[in-house]
């Protein structure tokens, strides 16, 4: 039954009175899961400019990638992504050729797209032809060595190769990220314009894959339906026949929404919602610390006074650490402060810093860096992160208070911060970040090195940058465990930036709603949801 | 004649406000190139690309030459925020607003007409002080703070109210579109199903804004009546033993009606543009929410847009109750002029 008929059904039953089109939608309800968010899809190519996090949810659900992330269970039995596990989606198979540098991808025989067209190496070619050549695409490509089409050779209609001129780490999990989706390309090049050779435009609002969910319709703004591709061969089949995804702005709303039953899922809940939805325990709370994810204080490495190196500790030994963590985040994260001070913990990267509260550790360092008397600095932060990062300046601006560093605070109106940031103006900030690759090095090329605005401490230690060009390509991996761990010790010694915590990324749903998975780029994997 | 020469006033207006939200958006201090560039791997290659994409590149004059040009073939641009022609957009969200704005208007009126009628007519009584009282806590109380209020109460623990979320049950399929209008359009349609789901869904955001809304109508009929109530005429009238609804409506309601029809129309044209919040609060697909996500967005199409059309609105709002004016007294002498 599709939404038109069900619409005239429910109708129909509805004129012999109000009640039995309750019981008609009720039926559907089990096999139908609503979802609801703050946030809402602006596009379905994932290279395009512009694209919000909230597109992610349905170009990972109606598209197949080759790869795709391994399934690793935590503690509480919370399926997560498992980064160092790559296992096939619309490959049923990879093999990786002795001198690393090529990969070869054997396709899935039987796998088609949404119109039943069967899924070839030559679209895998022009999907991946498509993304290096657009900016974002090629931008987060180059990250795996993927610059130009005449790396990626279809061997035969099964067998796509991927070269890269040295063998490279980071190609192959690239592949499993949200980039790289296969675009049923005859579908795609059909709607493509001389002006628009990838079909770019039609592409926005239109999918052209072959994944597990197919779009049924798309309200920009409002909501967004699915239903299942029962021909779908890549994995076992979803629990769900239909998705039902509305955008509601107001958190206060889709919580009630979800206390009364009407919605299953909820996404994104503020910590406070989550520690009280918990509590009340009607419905069940899932939260993941976020993987790469990490909010931080920002110093601006350029900028004096935070360009001396005791200036950045003594900060970092004046922050009310436990006192942000609890009242800002109320505990739904993982610490990134205390920890094991001045050198690597692990290889694991972000880690504690190993600063922890101590006021008069933060005074003698002012000293020491010639500021005996303080300074006086602006504190900056994004609105749209308010709800966290109010509290964070608050607390920040009595803290410093305390050892002579007198704080102004800033709140920089939503979207304009990033503006700020590329042109190096801010001094001391708040803000949020996340890498999609798990690798230490990859995270402190971003975060900690070039002239982008991710590096968000102007951080240009030379020996740093050595370290960050030197792991790039290291297959050594005691040389590289080494590396990682003097990287681990700069970052600690020379605080370019005050990690704070890594935030929870707290779900609500029902107690029926059941295969939950955490993924790197934190929206819903609908493969594995159903209902119990 | 002179509708018409009032219509031709409309065009300054609007190119002035065209001028003025194409300078104010590009005065914003955010730059969209950066923002929308928002994956880590990208760089200042990366930002240029996107610059040059979007036109950002080319000199503002060019920039607004492109803008007026495409303006005049009616496009407003695209949507970077839904990806989107603006136009298409302001078209599905404006009759979502418009339908709310209508009825909470109505609501409003039909409550603070009479109030404030009734108020005027025996103050300090308890009907005046009632008045007072609703247009108070209307006033004093944010709307976000009534929405929320009314969905605790009315569907958190009565459960009387449908889940306020959009402007249909979840589960069913929008009419057939001919007006936009959900009310109309479903019984068009012959659903009365769907049209019930629609009022239902209605109800709560519109006695929102109707709350919100009533205030400054109740407090203007009140003083509005008051001031004609104590005019000589009435007294006159009064003392000539004339019938008291005849006094009270064609005399001193229809005296009173200039300053009071003025109310309305900037009340309703505040209510359509300035009624984000309680878009927010029930997940209502309106304008207001539409160009404040855009804002936020650093997307200048929509926001540009919004503009125009609140403005046109709201002329032609202004234009309406000019003419209004020249019903209720001739005296105005618009309608010869």
């Amino acid at each position: 039954m599709d939404r038109r008929e069900f619409g005239i059904g429910a109708a129909a039953v509805a004129l012999a009175g109000l009640v039995p089109m309750h019981r008609a939608t009720a039926q559907s309800r089990a096999e139908s899961l609503r979802v609801l968010s703050e946030g809402s899809p602006n596009s379905f190519d994932p290279i395009g400019i512009g694209v919000n996090r909230s597109s992610i949810q349905v170009t990972w659900n109606t598209y197949d990638r080759l790869v795709r992330f391994g399934t690793k269970p935590r503690e509480d039995g919370t399926l997560y992504y498992d980064y160092f596990t790559i296992e096939g989606e619309l490959a049923e198979r990879y093999e990786i050729s002795d001198d690393k540098r090529s990969i070869t991808f054997h396709l899935r025989k039987d796998a088609t797209f949404h119109d039943g067209t069967p899924v070839t190496a030559e679209d895998v070619k022009w999907s991946l032809d498509r993304i290096v050549a657009s900016p974002i695409g090629k931008a987060q490509f180059s990250t795996g060595s993927m610059t130009t089409p005449d790396q990626f050779e279809v061997l035969d209609a099964q067998t796509i190769r991927i070269t890269t001129p040295k063998p490279d780490r980071f190609t192959l999990p690239n592949m499993a990220t949200t980039y790289p989706i296969i675009i049923n390309s005859k579908l795609a090049k059909s709607h493509a314009t001389d002006a628009d050779p990838w079909a770019s435009e039609w592409l926005k609002t239109n999918i052209a894959g072959g994944g597990p969910f197919k779009l049924d319709s798309a309200v920009p703004g409002q909501s967004v339906t699915l239903s299942r591709n029962d021909g779908w061969k890549n994995g076992a089949l979803p629990g769900f026949q239909r998705v039902l995804w509305q955008v509601v702005p107001n958190a206060q709303s889709r919580r009630t929404s979800l206390e009364r039953g009407d919605a299953d899922i909820v996404q994104d809940l503020p910590p406070q919602d989550a520690v009280s939805l918990a509590q009340e325990a009607k419905v069940k709370v899932v939260g993941v610390p976020m993987a790469g994810a990490f909010q931080f204080i920002g110093m601006n490495g350029n900028m004096a006074p935070f360009n001396n190196v005791k200036v950045r500790q003594a900060v970092a030994y004046a922050l009310p650490y436990q006192q942000m963590f609890e009242a800002a985040l109320f505990k739904r994260g993982r610490p990134l402060f205390g920890g094991k001070p001045g050198e690597a913990d692990g290889m694991e990267f972000p880690q504690p810093l190993g600063y922890a509260t101590d006021p008069a550790k933060a005074k003698a360092l002012l000293a020491e860096a010639g500021f005996p008397t303080g300074f006086d600095t602006t504190f900056s932060f994004e609105l749209s992160l308010a709800t966290v990062a109010e509290p964070v300046s608050l607390l920040i601006q009595e803290a410093l208070g305390q050892v002579g560093i007198r704080v102004t605070i800033n709140k920089v109106p939503g979207g304009q911060l990033g503006t700020l940031l590329e042109k190096k103006e801010v001094p001391f900030f708040f803000e949020g970040s996340a890498a999609y690759l798990s690798d230490p090095d990859y995270f402190f090329r971003i975060f900690y090195n070039g002239a982008t605005r991710w590096n968000f401490g102007s951080y240009a230690n030379p020996e740093f940058q050595g370290l960050v060009e030197k792991t790039r390509f290291e297959t050594d991996k005691p040389v590289y465990e080494t590396e990682v761990k003097r990287m681990i010790t700069l970052a600690k010694e020379e605080v370019p930036i005050i990690l704070l915590w890594q935030p929870t990324l707290d779900t609500g749903m029902q107690k029926s709603v059941d295969g939950y998975k955490y993924l790197f780029h934190r929206m819903l994997e609908l493969r594995t949801l159903k209902r119990v | 004649m002179w509708v018409l020469s009032r219509l031709l006033g409309i065009v300054p207006t609007l190119l002035g406000v065209v001028i003025a939200t194409f300078v104010l958006t590009h005065l914003l201090p955010g730059d969209p190139a950066v923002f929308f560039a928002n994956s880590p791997t990208a760089d200042a290659a990366t930002i240029q690309a996107i610059r040059e994409k979007l036109g950002l590149d080319q000199p503002l004059w060019r920039q607004y030459l492109i803008y007026m040009g495409d303006l005049l073939q009616g496009d407003l641009g695209k949507s970077i925020t839904t990806g989107q022609p603006v136009a298409r957009d302001l078209m599905q969200r404006l009759p979502a607003s418009a339908e709310l704005t209508l009825t909470a208007f109505l609501l409003a009126v039909a409550v603070a007409l009479p109030l404030g009628i009734g108020a005027a007519l025996r103050p300090r009584s308890l009907i005046d002080h009632a008045c007072r009282l609703i247009s108070t806590a209307g006033v004093s109380l944010p709307t976000f703070v009534t929405g929320l209020l009314l969905i605790y109460l009315f569907y958190y623990l009565a459960g009387v109210s449908p889940e306020p979320i959009g402007r249909l049950d979840p589960f069913a399929a929008p009419p057939p579109t001919v007006t936009g209008f959900f009310l109309i359009d479903t019984l068009l349609a012959g659903d009365p199903a769907s049209f019930l789901s629609a009022l239902s869904q209605l109800i709560l955001p519109s006695v929102t804004m109707a709350l919100f809304a009533l205030a400054p109508l109740a407090r203007m009929t009140r003083s509005a009546m008051l001031g004609a109530l104590g005019s000589e005429f009435i007294r006159t009238a009064r003392a000539n033993g004339l019938r008291w609804h005849k006094i009270v409506f064609s005399y001193a309601l229809r005296n009173a009606m200039l300053p009071i029809v003025t109310t309305f129309g900037m009340v309703f044209s505040y209510m359509l543009g300035a009624n984000v919040l309680v878009e927010r609060v029930f997940a209502w697909p309106g304008v207001g929410s539409y160009a404040l996500d855009a804002l936020i967005a650093l997307d200048y199409g929509p926001v540009q847009g919004f503009m125009l059309v609140m403005a046109a609105i709201f002329v032609l709002v202004n234009l309406i109750v000019d003419i209004a004016y020249g019903v209720i007294d001739p005296r105005t002498g618009l309608t010869n002029a």
